[in-house]
């Protein structure tokens, strides 16, 4: 009854609008810019200028309140005076940096941990469409490399080495306390991300049970603010993309001609001189590769009430591979709420990102298909076959030469179809409940659905599909499609209690954890095709079976698998003084993978800190930050075999299936044998680190010694082929890895008044690997390595030079003498090398100017051998006449040319034997990223309407050192014909209002 | 308080609604346990046709052929074979591992169906095919073996040496065997073959499987291989008696799969089955059409033949032989003066042997019994028995028999000066007869002394390596025991073949 009185009651004034203005300084007294200004329940604000300045319309009575990060939040009331000046305070507390800790955060100094945050400034406008290539060489101990230039293309990352053989050994990925597929993440708006947290050691992972062997790494994407008015930012991106440069030094058309006349093979063997010169050279690595153009689009809204805000953004990228045929479309819409009840004790947020890829993706790249590869063609294509002899695929039925490998691609890029669409959607809820004033309850939901379409067709006019389909079928030709769906939930449910008593601090949980993940695909592949109307993706023309032959059949396919975790663990972290702090944590994991063996695991760490620049006897002393770490714990791999989630779901039990047997008839048949013993693999892992930062925190840096012990290792154990297998998959052996990470930055300019800042920064990691305990009589394993070796060390005959008598190939036996018979079993030896760096990081300086910046970030590695088996194919002597060569066989043995190496065209052991001839160093020093650029000053701005402008140049893989003649040194990657990544230059803008 | 309770129940029922056991006691579907694997006579079937399944000579083709004088290097070979075409054999060479790891495969097989057909009962109308299931499991299990033999026996007829391991049950996951005798291997191949003999009916229509003639022509191949000509007089005379000949018509059918005249046993090959492939090209691993071990896409001269056939394997056939029809395609170019030319360019002997089938190019049936071949082994016994010459009942009259269903004509009557004329004379019928046919290696090893032959290449094939010859004394005639099995079995590398 109260509430119509209320309202009648309400009175009616002429309240005054007036302009108030003030300049808004920090605690020295400098101004600062960017201070957002709102009125209290109300959508209107503003900010401070460059000088600090603002102005904004309000009513007497009305609250204005000034928030900045790392400032305390100041509120004045609208009086009579129209000037309101106002001097921050800094916040202490907000100005430390938080700190990831898995489930929860803590501040810098508080943390126990070995982690490194990187934020968004760092990872922002780049052109990778994936953000993990981004992240290459910015954290120490995090070696990512990538083999493939395709465009979204899953990196390779791993955490201070390798800590699985069969397994697993990426990282877990979080997002938004979403753990998510971490092959996938082409479909991720790289712009959206705020920052990415990797931990390192166990007191970080142990947490994470059987899925934080490799190390965890954790994102968050960009939230709004309470009580901010709308933001709007853009930034477009626009980038051109290259083959990296190789140093192969290739024949042109003479040349090859010349040596094919000289060698009596192909095309050369009949010409004469005159006809030789006059034929034009053409590098099909200019055909097939070409210039890939990038534009990224980003447009994000943030704003936030009392109770409430929110982030939208939504992105628009599309990527042209560098290779024909290949690119990628992206579109992405998040959006990111949180919100409060009045009283605080309620609040939440939710995450969702919805994203639509499409991607050509060319297949066959790597293999030696001269009919499919398109890499191939780029690199091995004879210079004297020119895109102008193409007519069609039928032409090139007869003669068949080898030679023609770049217009059996050519009519493959015309005539075949690749192409993968791809919905993900990842959605998280957090919410937390205040029980007590130190009891929450908190909950954390989230799904990962990812939906991905493959279509595959090979026109029934295509060279291949005549080929192999012959004059008996001229409606030959394929079409594939297969639907492929993952959907995994997780629920993480928690208490966390908190308690400050005099100089204690207490922070404990109490966590479960259940994970549940479902794999679906289904498809078709339906042979046979008609020209007339043939179109990839629809079934018009689509040939039926027949009773006259067996060649139209069509095939169906389809998969379920299902796969699930659950788990229970605890958390205590005490703090003293901020001096000393010590972090325990328990885990009790379940893996469904392990049901018939052993179900339960249990993972543990303990990590501990002491804060040495918080002691008395520090004062005065030139560190301001000096923290000692260490941890030790246990964490699991629960993925032994095969990259996902569902890969070998339940090898503990003998299998049988039913299928095609002989003649075609359905039969049954032995799948699989049994391993009863079946387990997680597990890794102990020692951490001791120090934080320091000095001379008022000009250099800052730290430095992590680690032992990581994988046991239980999963690999192959050789079994006696009467078993039916030559060998079984079985938990034995540990591999080691020791190593050091080191970050180290510095302020070499650091100047307030003219505003020239300079910082140059130094990150590596040094690792050494270990075998151990290998499951053979003599501790040694072909392919993984022997006891007190690197990981799949190299085991081969050792090439010792073309002998000069007679230009055959030498070898070392297994006793170092020199032969050009070695046998191909017992003269192979461990060579001590292998594909792993031993060193890698990175270096670089950030400058900036007045709002002009400049950035530079050089990677290195070092101890990377690997087969360059692409200079293989340029020095064939046996592919003469079909491939393209290298110049360096102008060198050829002959009587006259003793000494060289190069054997003779005709040396009898030059394809018996696999040696290490090939076997090369992949060591090299990258110019990573470079970017340059411009940020407005606010002054310029004024009246623009923007309150941000930025323009800016990158540069990625702008230049490469290294003894590597290959087009990319950065694969980790033995195969050959592999799709380089590319030199990338960018430019782009980027506003806000 | 009372809200603090409630929010902790609330707290409990969370944890409890998702604590079930759904996200860790998980069972794939469509998965197949060993006891629920073979229950009934018509689940026995089907893992018969898995056994047989495991049975292919498309590796032993491709190795025989590459490693003797049966084939050259084609115009389109893009490397393929050149280790094998020079010589180059060890233990870890493909052929031995694939050879070894393949054989034992099938055997398993063969020993799984074996003891789960002691736990099934059939009813009195299943007792026939439950015993024709058991018969074939034991065939294929001594045909398993007589392959071993023959690649890893060092010497056939001594019963001492050292054989392979014999398998008649399913070994657990960390055993480690050694060698058998060859007396001992051999004594579990007839006794397979006593058994299955037993077991099977009476009838022999089917070649696609193994039946009693089946079961008779690997009784005479053994015994011929170890050199016990009276017993593998016998038993080739006994099914050349039933099979016959084919005429020309009927033997170029035969290997366009339309004609079975000739065919005692051979192992069906089909669109959609696990063969239906190209397979490795130019290893030893093959698994793909027989077609495919010669060229890329078809058996003519625009298929892209990465081998062609070998100059002097060529130059042995008559081209009014229907063999010629049958091996040589009638695309080839073929350079009558090749050896004064000298360029393999215009003399391109494309191989016909594997045209395809069922629309399906270079797909064939694997022939692994033919009549032909147990007239060659009556005519060994012949010739072993000294009875070479002779219009009748000789080596020479079984090589015009041959010969004259081959020409469609009246031949000659040859006439041997020596036993090791006779059986020279025997091996080169033997090669092109069963020309890519996966024999050429093994009649080397088993013939060629007492015909005084060996790999013999004609020079154009080997100009460009050298590797033209390799007596049939050399120790590369019995493959060497893999690495592979070294690795989980080290015991016996005391054991390898000599030589390695």
């Amino acid at each position: 009854m109260l509430t119509p009185l209320l309202v009648l009651c309400m009175s009616f004034s002429f309240s005054q609008e007036k302009t108030i203005s003030g300049n808004v300084t920090d605690q020295s007294g400098l101004p600062l810019p960017g201070v957002a200004v709102v009125i209290v329940g109300t959508t209107t604000g503003t900010q401070t200028d460059f000088d600090g300045n603002y102005s904004i319309s309000a009513q007497v009575g009305q609250v204005l309140r000034y928030t900045y990060l790392g400032q305390k939040t100041v509120i004045r009331t609208v009086g009579a005076a129209s000037t309101i000046n106002v001097q921050m305070e800094d916040d202490a507390e907000a100005l430390q940096e938080v700190v990831v800790q898995g489930y929860r955060t803590s501040t810098k100094e508080k943390s126990s941990i070995a982690s490194v945050t990187i934020n968004a400034e760092t990872i922002e406008n780049r052109p990778n469409a994936s953000f993990v290539q981004t992240l290459s060489g910015q954290v120490a101990g995090l070696n990512i490399t990538t083999a493939s230039g395709q465009p979204g293309a899953a990196s390779q990352v791993n955490l201070r080495g390798v800590t699985s053989i069969n397994g697993n050994t990426q990282p877990l990925y979080i997002i938004d306390g979403s753990p998510v597929d971490e092959n996938n993440f082409r479909s991720l708006n790289p712009q959206d991300i705020a920052s990415i947290s990797v931990l390192k050691d166990a007191g970080a992972t142990a947490i994470y049970g059987n899925r934080g062997a490799n190390g965890v790494i954790v994102i968050k994407t960009r939230q709004g603010s309470y009580n901010t008015g709308l933001t709007v930012n853009y930034t477009g991106i626009l980038s051109f993309s290259t083959l990296q440069d190789n140093d192969y030094n290739l024949m042109n058309s003479q040349e090859q001609l010349t040596l094919e006349r000289d060698r009596g093979a192909g095309l050369g063997a009949s010409l004469t001189d005159a006809e030789i010169d006059a034929y034009q050279t053409t590098d099909w690595a200019d055909f097939f590769f070409d210039t890939g153009l990038i534009q990224n689009h980003t447009l994000s809204l943030s704003s936030g009430g009392d109770n409430s805000s929110q982030f939208t953004s939504f992105g628009y990228f599309d990527q042209e591979g560098i290779l024909q045929d290949s690119d990628l479309k992206r579109f992405s819409i998040r959006n990111n709420t949180s919100g409060k009840s009045n009283n605080e004790k309620f609040n939440y947020s939710t995450n969702l990102t919805i994203n639509y890829s499409e991607s050509n993706e060319p297949n066959s790249i790597g293999s030696g298909a001269i009919n499919r590869n398109y890499v191939l063609g780029a690199y091995i294509s004879v210079p004297y076959i020119s895109p102008d002899d193409y007519t069609n695929g039928a032409d090139l039925l007869s003669p068949l030469v080898f030679s023609n490998t770049p217009l059996f691609l050519l009519d493959r890029l015309r005539t075949y179809t690749r192409k993968e669409d791809e919905v993900k959607v990842i959605g998280s809820l957090n919410a937390g409940y205040q029980l007590t004033d130190n009891l929450s309850a908190n909950v954390t939901l989230s799904a990962d659905y990812q939906s991905e379409f493959l279509t595959r067709a090979e026109a029934p006019d295509s060279f291949n599909a005549l080929l192999f389909g012959g004059a008996a079928n001229p409606t030959s030709g394929f079409q594939q499609q297969i639907s492929t769906r993952q959907f995994s939930f997780n629920q993480v449910t928690s208490l966390n209690y908190v308690n400050t008593w005099g100089k204690h601090t207490l922070d404990a949980g109490a966590f479960t954890e259940y994970f549940k993940a479902h794999f679906r695909d289904f498809g078709f592949f339906a042979r046979g095709l008609d020209p007339k109307t043939f179109y990839p993706g629809d079934d018009a023309g689509f040939v039926s079976d027949n009773s006259a032959n067996d060649v139209f059949i069509d095939d169906a396919n389809a998969t379920i698998r299902n796969a699930g975790l659950f788990s229970y663990f605890g958390q205590a972290d005490y703090d003293y003084d901020g001096r000393y702090g010590i972090t325990g944590t328990i885990r009790r994991d379940a893996s469904y993978r392990f049901a018939g063996s052993n179900k339960w695991a249990t993972f543990y760490s303990v990590a501990g800190r002491w804060n040495i620049d918080n002691e008395v006897f520090m004062e005065n002393s030139i560190f301001d930050v000096l923290k000692l770490r260490a941890s030790y714990g246990t964490s699991g791999n629960q993925r032994i075999s095969g990259a996902t989630y569902f890969s070998a779901p339940d090898l503990t039990k003998n299998f049988f299936a039913t299928g095609p047997g002989y003649a075609g008839i359905n039969s049954i048949f032995l799948s699989q044998i049994a391993n009863t013993t079946l387990k997680w693999e597990t890794v102990t892992q020692t951490n001791v680190g120090l934080d320091f930062e000095l001379f008022n925190n000009r250099l800052r840096g730290n430095v992590d010694g680690y032992i990581k012990e994988t046991s239980d290792l999963f690999q192959s154990t050789p079994v006696s082929a009467i078993n039916d297998v030559t060998e079984l998959d079985a938990n034995t052996g540990t591999l080691t890895n020791t190593g050091l990470d080191l970050t180290l930055r510095y302020n070499l300019i650091n100047s307030v008044d003219d505003g020239l800042n300079l910082e140059i920064f130094a990150l590596g990691n040094y690792n050494k690997q270990e075998l151990g305990d290998l499951p053979s009589e003599d501790g040694e394993l072909i392919g993984t390595g022997r006891n007190g070796g690197k990981l799949f060390e190299y085991y081969t005959i050792r090439y010792a030079g073309v002998n000069p008598a007679n230009g055959n190939l030498l070898f070392l036996d297994a006793d170092g003498n020199v032969t050009e018979n070695p046998d191909a079993d017992t003269d192979r030896v461990w060579i001590d090398k292998n594909i792993y760096p031993d060193f890698n990081g990175s270096f670089g300086l950030n400058l900036d100017y007045k709002g002009f910046f400049l950035q530079t970030q050089f990677n290195y590695t070092i101890g990377v051998d690997r087969f360059d088996n692409d200079l293989a194919d340029f020095q064939d002597p046996d592919a003469i006449g079909q491939f393209r060569h290298s110049r360096d066989l102008f060198r050829v043995w002959t009587p006259d040319n003793r000494i060289t190496d190069i054997p003779s065209f005709d040396a009898f052991n030059r394809s018996s034997f696999t040696s290490d001839r090939y076997l090369r160093n992949a060591d090299y020093i990258r110019l990573r990223f470079a970017s340059i650029g411009y940020n407005f000053p606010a002054k310029l701005l004024e009246g623009t309407g923007f309150s941000r402008l930025r323009i800016f140049g990158n540069a990625e893989n702008l230049f490469t050192i290294s003894e590597w003649r290959g087009f990319d040194a950065e694969a980790l990657n033995n195969g050959s014909r592999i799709y380089p990544t590319p030199k990338t230059l960018s430019v782009g803008f980027e506003f806000g209002f | 308080m009372k809200n603090f309770n409630k929010i902790f129940y609330l707290f409990g029922l969370f944890t409890v609604l998702v604590a079930c056991n759904d996200a860790i006691d998980i069972d794939q579907p469509g998965r197949l346990d060993a006891e629920a694997a073979f229950k009934t006579v018509a689940d026995l079937q089907s893992g018969l046709y898995g056994v047989y399944d495991r049975v292919d000579t498309s590796g032993e083709i491709a190795f025989s052929s590459i490693f003797t004088d049966e084939l050259s290097i084609g115009f389109d070979n893009g490397g393929q074979g050149l280790a094998d075409y020079a010589f180059v054999l060890n233990a870890g060479s493909t052929a031995p591992e694939v050879f070894w790891v393949g054989a034992y495969g099938a055997i398993n097989a063969a020993n799984r169906l074996i003891e789960a057909a002691q736990l099934v009962t059939p009813e009195a109308d299943e007792q026939t095919q439950y015993n024709n299931i058991l018969g074939q499991a034991y065939a294929l299990r001594a045909l398993g073996h007589l392959f071993l033999q023959n690649y890893f026996s060092t010497n056939y007829e001594d019963d001492n040496a050292l054989g392979v391991i014999a398998m008649d049950f399913v070994p657990t996951i960390d055993q480690q065997l050694l060698r058998n005798t060859n007396g001992e291997v051999y004594g579990l191949i007839i006794a397979d073959l006593d058994r299955a003999n037993s077991l099977l009916d009476n009838d022999t229509s089917d070649p696609t499987f193994l039946n009693k003639d089946g079961i008779l022509a690997m009784r005479a191949v053994t015994a011929a291989y170890r050199g016990n000509y009276t017993q593998a007089a016998t038993f080739s005379q006994q099914l050349l008696d039933k099979y016959g000949l084919a005429n020309r018509a009927e033997y170029e059918a035969m290997f366009l799969d339309t004609d079975n005249t000739e065919i005692i046993f051979k192992l069906e090959r089909s669109v959609g089955d696990n063969y239906d492939g190209q397979g490795n090209t130019g290893s030893p691993e093959a698994g793909g059409w027989a077609g495919a071990r010669f060229a890329f896409v078809d058996a003519t001269l625009a298929g892209s033949p990465y081998f062609e056939m070998g100059r002097s394997l060529f130059n042995l056939i008559d081209p009014a032989d229907i063999r010629y029809d049958v091996n040589v395609a009638p695309t080839s170019v073929i350079d009558p003066d090749y050896a004064t030319n000298n360029d393999p360019a215009l003399d391109i002997l494309v191989i016909q042997k594997y045209p395809g089938s069922e629309g399906q190019p270079l797909m064939n049936d694997l022939k692994i019994f033919r009549s032909s071949e147990m007239l060659l082994i009556r005519a060994e016994a012949y010739a072993d028995a000294g009875s070479f010459n002779g219009a009748t009942n000789s080596t020479a009259a079984l090589i015009k028999q041959l010969r004259d269903a081959r020409f469609g004509t009246d031949t000659t009557l040859p006439v041997y000066a020596s036993e090791a004329e006779a059986f020279a004379a025997i091996l080169d019928e033997r090669r092109v007869e069963l020309a890519f046919e996966g024999h050429r290696y093994k009649d080397l090893k088993r013939l060629g002394s007492r015909a005084n032959q060996g790999v013999n290449k004609d020079p154009i094939d080997c100009a460009f390596n050298g590797a033209c010859t390799l007596p049939s004394t050399d120790y590369r005639f019995t493959l060497p025991l893999p690495i592979i099995e070294f690795n989980a079995n080290p015991g016996l590398r005391e054991q390898q073949n000599p030589g390695y």
